[in-house]
């Protein structure tokens, strides 16, 4: 099947069950756990970014493509009405299981973040962490954002950099490096050689566009570099240390919808 | 002499040769253009709009090509070069195009026009790329009016990213300098500076300068395009896989 015809939302279900099995199910427990707000695979402080409000008490979050849920707990832990968003069933038992552990539970809504059964207007903020982010056609998540934020809400999300989609290579076994091995012009939907799932990126010029036209204001643009006490990546090890103290793996949109 | 100071005088003396090498000969054609043209690859303009009856600035002006597409389409442009030579070029084809319009001599960084003045500023490898953007995108908001536009055009981050320490070689398909660096670049063998932005930088310092970012046009070289036979760090075939230039789009925002 051509791949811009195939459903992502089914083979990004089968990718994320198989890796909640290898993975995330076990990791659920220390991650729920952390005491901290962290961003992406080298666990960046948000204290030292401040992506997110100064407090989350109060506020009603929606969680997009949240997987086993534990950035929506720890904002639940800090006050936030939190629902979880997520299309993957066994990622959603896992945040299940970790609600029943730690006594902290709010709202998961089994659905893909292309089409939310939620009502408009409704959040005063949406999250997402290598979620909808990487994972969901943004032309189709992007507005369901838009919708589901009341007036000056505030989207905040991460997903990998341009700089990792262009010198990553095809097979999902190998690291970035510091050749450009494919076009910027064109990036969309890819499916490294390997994988079950098909990821989404833009570039930044695209990503402005797509969040203008649905009502954005562009607040910020993080780049985030991992700082000093910052260790590799143990399961997610396409990038180290070395290449993200050079150049942003990762990056962290802030958007605030038009009041 | 500040080092800002002698950073501005460095980069006029450098303009001062790039006059005689290039750009002065080159003038007389970019003053005939029927349309306004972005960049090295001549990138026709798609975003300005109606230019009639707008207040332009021309921030780092050179020869003023694109101000004198502004005045023969009914704008009112001032533009503004700290580089004398530049100017005297702009000056010369005032007076055999007769097309006139005010030219002033100062850095973007300290430009000696009145608040609120101005609909729209733009830069064109202008201070866009050789004056210091703390101050001159403080500049820029002064002279606009509320709900003014600003343009610019740059080389792309990821173009500087790739470029080669060694002078007159074209950018790589390869990622050789941090982009974890200081803004300000010297390059071997020249005495000025550039100031080379992560995207994220400068929507930060747009934003601090009261300016609502509209769009990132990240360009294409067009499939006709050919390398620039002066400017050719950025190869066409490099240009039309990854965008070797930036033209950000910004609205002064209303108090």
């Amino acid at each position: 099947m051509d791949l811009h015809e195939e459903d992502s939302v089914a083979a990004n279900v089968a990718e994320w069950t198989a890796t909640n099995e290898e993975y995330t199910d076990a990791q659920a427990e220390r991650a729920w756990a952390h005491p901290g707000i962290l961003w992406g695979v080298f666990g960046i402080p948000e204290r030292e970014i401040g992506a997110l409000p100064g407090s989350v008490d109060g506020l009603d979050v929606v969680e997009l493509g949240c997987g086993t849920a534990y950035f929506g707990a720890w904002l639940a832990r800090r006050g936030a009405r939190v629902t979880g968003v997520d299309p993957t069933p066994a990622q959603l038992a896992t945040a299940r299981r970790l609600m029943q552990k730690t006594r902290l539970e709010f709202p998961l809504v089994e659905a893909p973040a292309e089409s939310v059964p939620l009502p408009d207007a409704s959040f005063d903020l949406a999250v997402s962490e290598y979620g909808a982010s990487l994972w969901a056609d943004p032309y189709r998540w992007v507005p369901e954002a838009a919708r589901l934020l009341r007036p000056g809400g505030l989207l905040v999300f991460l997903t990998n950099s341009t700089l990792v989609y262009l010198t990553a290579p095809d097979s999902v076994e190998e690291m970035v490096g510091d050749e450009l091995l494919r076009d910027q012009f064109g990036m969309y939907r890819i499916r490294w050689d390997g994988a079950t799932g098909i990821e989404y990126h833009l570039p930044h010029g695209a990503w402005i566009a797509l969040l203008r036209g649905h009502g954005f204001e562009i607040e910020a643009l993080h780049e985030p570099q991992p700082g000093a006490s910052a260790e590799n990546p143990g399961y997610y090890d396409f990038v180290d240390l070395d290449w993200a103290r050079r150049w942003p793996a990762e990056e962290i949109w802030v958007a605030r919808r038009r009041a | 002499m500040s080092s800002a100071d002698e950073r501005i005088a460095a980069n006029v003396a450098q303009w001062t040769r790039t006059n005689r090498d290039h750009t002065d000969a080159a003038a007389a054609v970019a003053w005939q253009r029927a349309r306004l043209l972005w960049g090295v690859f001549n990138i026709p303009d798609r975003w300005v709009g109606d230019p009639a009856d707008l207040d332009v600035v021309e921030l780092g002006c050179g020869t003023a090509y694109e101000s004198a597409w502004f005045a023969r389409n009914g704008a009112r442009p001032v533009a503004v070069d700290p580089t004398p030579a530049q100017l005297e070029t702009a000056r010369r084809l005032q007076g055999e195009t007769g097309i006139e319009f005010e030219l002033v001599e100062a850095a973007a960084e300290d430009v000696p026009l009145p608040d609120a003045s101005f609909d729209l500023a733009i830069s064109e490898y202008g201070a866009s790329l050789w004056a210091d953007p703390e101050r001159w995108l403080a500049e820029a908001a002064r002279l606009l009016r509320p709900g003014g536009r600003l343009l610019f055009l740059t080389m792309s981050t990821l173009a500087h990213l790739c470029t080669p320490d060694e002078d007159e070689t074209p950018i790589a398909n390869r990622l050789l300098r941090s982009q974890y660096q200081p803004w300000e670049t010297h390059w071997e063998g020249y005495a000025g500076a550039e100031f080379h932005l992560p995207h994220g930088d400068w929507i930060r310092l747009l934003r601090a300068n009261g300016f609502r970012v509209d769009a990132l046009e990240e360009l294409r070289a067009p499939d006709d395009a050919r390398t620039h036979e002066y400017y050719f760090v950025v190869p066409a075939e490099w240009a039309r896989r990854w965008p070797g230039e930036d033209l950000w789009i910004c609205t002064k925002k209303t108090p």
